[in-house]
């Protein structure tokens, strides 16, 4: 069990009787997650892609696969799973995942069409794969928010930095 | 309705209460989180699984997250009282504003009546005949969504893209870590 952090300078710092560092390192919880891990990204993948067949979608799958990072960051420590995945590369992602959209709308206009007329691309059943990519811009972007959000939260103002709030 | 439908509905209403009720933070964050499960049920029962999907990822799974981390921070307020205090000025405002909402209830067509102007309209009529032939995908939802509304999607994809950076502002930090 982790100790309350000691540099808050508030010994009364606490939620409920959990100690003031939410992260505790348990082998049941890294074990299961371990487990559960590759079967989330999957239902995540498979709901973004398999959104135009049946319900679903970017937004949906984005939010699934990003909960994957969440449950490797409550298991294995929020600190590591940030340095595992650099910021650089999540922000990169995020910028890429509306890049891809507006790729496709302006690919669309780039052949003689409208913005985001996925038929005047030349491509059989560019319909179809339009929506499809879109989609899966929106997953990245979905995604890689939901962990940026669940990173900044965890990180805190930029202030706190002093007060020893990082994990 | 079914017995099941009650079922929830009733869930759903304990836990909307025990959210606004219980003093404890964590208790009403959890009791929130199950209040979302049941809303995601209810949007399955009234045969919007899209909805319901979201729901259950957005408000069951990572909002809750998002509360525990934020509540980390704050400092548990004193006292073993197992509820809350309850402001009878607010319970009023809540009591004025249900009623006006329940006001609207019996304007509401029955769940899955073929009758309601939502299935007879044109454009309901236009997108199921055409969304297949004209987009190539089955969900005329997404179809919906990515095709016929394909700029508005494009403007909620960059609104949660502003939704992070507008955090990243206000926490005052330039990057994630």
């Amino acid at each position: 069990m982790s100790s309350p952090s000691t540099a808050d300078g508030d010994d009364e710092f606490t939620v409920g009787d959990a100690p003031a560092r939410p992260y505790v390192e348990s082998p049941i919880i890294m074990a299961t997650v371990r487990i559960v891990a590759p079967f989330v990204f999957t239902l995540g993948a498979f709901v973004m892609f398999h959104g135009a067949d049946s319900a679903g979608g970017g937004f949906q799958g984005g939010v699934i696969v990003g909960t994957v990072i969440l449950m490797i960051a409550i298991a294995f420590g929020v600190g590591p799973t940030r340095d595992w995945l650099s910021s650089s590369f999540l922000t990169v992602l995020v910028v890429s995942g509306v890049a891809l959209f507006m790729g496709i709308g302006l690919a669309a206009v780039a052949f003689g069409g409208a913005f985001l007329e996925y038929t005047a691309i030349p491509v059989s059943n560019a319909s179809k794969y339009g929506i499809e990519l879109v989609e899966v811009g929106i997953g990245i972007i979905v995604s890689g928010t939901v962990v940026g959000l669940f990173f900044a939260l965890a990180a805190g103002h930029a202030n706190d930095d002093a007060e020893g709030v990082e994990e | 309705m079914t017995p099941i439908e009650w079922a929830v509905l009733a869930f759903v209403l304990g836990c909307a209460l025990a959210t606004a009720l219980l003093r404890d933070v964590l208790a009403s964050i959890i009791a929130f989180a199950a209040y979302s499960l049941g809303i995601a049920v209810i949007w399955l029962v009234l045969r919007a699984p899209d909805v319901g999907l979201t729901e259950a990822a957005v408000g069951a799974g990572v909002t809750t997250v998002l509360f525990l981390l934020t509540i980390a921070k704050t400092v548990r307020p004193a006292g073993d009282d197992l509820f809350v205090d309850v402001d009878l000025t607010a319970v009023g405002v809540s009591g004025l504003l249900v009623a006006a909402l329940a006001s609207t209830l019996p304007a509401l067509p029955p769940i899955g009546s073929a009758s309601t102007p939502v299935a007879t309209s044109r454009v309901t009529a236009y997108y199921l005949e055409n969304a297949y032939p004209e987009t190539g995908v089955k969900n005329a939802v997404t179809a919906v969504l990515a095709a016929y509304r394909g700029f508005d999607t494009l403007g909620e994809a960059v609104v949660v893209f502003a939704a992070l950076i507008g955090l990243l502002v206000v926490l005052d930090r330039g990057v994630l870590a």
